[in-house]
């Protein structure tokens, strides 16, 4: 079973993807930004701040599925003994950072006009900071630590740590009081965000969903090269 | 229109920065990716170079990825 996860046919499969990706990119982009900045009308409240939600709750969202996904990684790779796991989790955690970092400074950008201030110690704000530096400890890890049981280690600890913030993050506008409004978009049930809102921020988050695919890709293709790269002499 | 659309009522200094953020960072973060992936690609076709013809040979037959990076790097050059 394990097989299919072999880099050579991981390698091939990405390739055909990341093709894929870059045709279809930019003609979904250009839709989505005419979408989110012009069609979509603008908050009854808010005003046009509100448009701030396209790119920050898409981010947000990517930053949170990426430590979930390198977390589960982590683990299944402990188990499994797939070493291809980490590798995986290597690529993904520069999107996780970008996304996670992104999410920060937008909603900084939308407190301003909103609740008067940059920043404010709220438990989603924090938390969501707690977890860009979960992200950059474990960038830091695989950077500075050469052995490499050593750094598999330190990296699954990370991973493991950081998953204890992720329920944090997602139910902190429910535990405490908080600034940060309470999710407007939950699974299963009735949304209180209307259709012609919800569409922007579909097709925004299709948009950062592909591009994180294409970074994704690039940077696993990069991953796989190098480690064949110190075996193509023991071919 | 055209001033609604750059001012937004005042909010426009926002949300342009927002999205001009998002896309900027997600340009270099792409560039910074494409270029390492060019530079491992590069450094790996200089390793398979260096190998004996008949190694050469044997590696481009049995690996994939080898014939794959060669065949995409002979298209782009």
């Amino acid at each position: 079973m394990f097989n299919f996860f072999s880099p050579t046919n991981i390698f091939l499969i990405l390739s055909r993807i990341q093709k894929f990706i870059n045709s279809i990119f930019f003609p979904i982009l250009i839709v989505s930004l005419v979408f989110a900045l012009i069609l979509s009308p603008p908050d009854r409240i808010q005003g046009d701040a509100m448009r701030i939600m396209y790119v920050h709750v898409p981010s947000a969202w990517l930053g949170l599925a990426c430590f979930s996904a390198i977390t589960v990684l982590s683990i299944l790779a402990f188990i499994f003994k797939i070493k291809n796991f980490f590798y995986i989790n290597k690529s993904l955690a520069p999107i996780g950072l970008l996304f996670t970092f992104l999410a920060i400074v937008t909603g900084s950008l939308w407190g301003e006009p909103t609740w008067g201030t940059w920043w404010v110690w709220d438990a989603r704000l924090t938390s969501m900071m707690f977890l860009m530096f979960f992200y950059i400890s474990y960038i830091l890890c695989f950077k500075f630590i050469k052995k490499e049981q050593l750094m598999l280690k330190v990296s699954s600890l990370i991973a493991i740590l950081g998953a204890i913030n992720l329920p944090i993050i997602k139910y902190s506008v429910d535990w405490w009081t908080t600034l940060h409004q309470p999710a407007s978009i939950k699974l299963g049930v009735s949304n209180s965000i209307h259709s012609t809102m919800m569409l922007p921020l579909l097709s925004m988050l299709l948009v950062l969903v592909l591009y994180g695919a294409l970074i994704f890709l690039m940077k696993y293709k990069t991953e796989i090269i190098r480690i064949k790269k110190k075996s193509i002499k023991r071919l | 229109m055209m001033s609604n659309i750059i001012f937004m009522n005042g909010y426009g200094i926002f949300v342009w920065s927002s999205f001009g953020l998002v896309l900027i960072s997600g340009f270099i973060l792409y560039l910074k990716t494409r270029k390492t992936l060019k530079k491992y690609e590069k450094e790996f076709l200089l390793e398979l170079e260096t190998l004996p013809e008949a190694k050469k040979k044997y590696v481009l037959e049995n690996s994939k990825i080898a014939n794959k990076i060669l065949v995409e790097n002979s298209k782009t050059n």
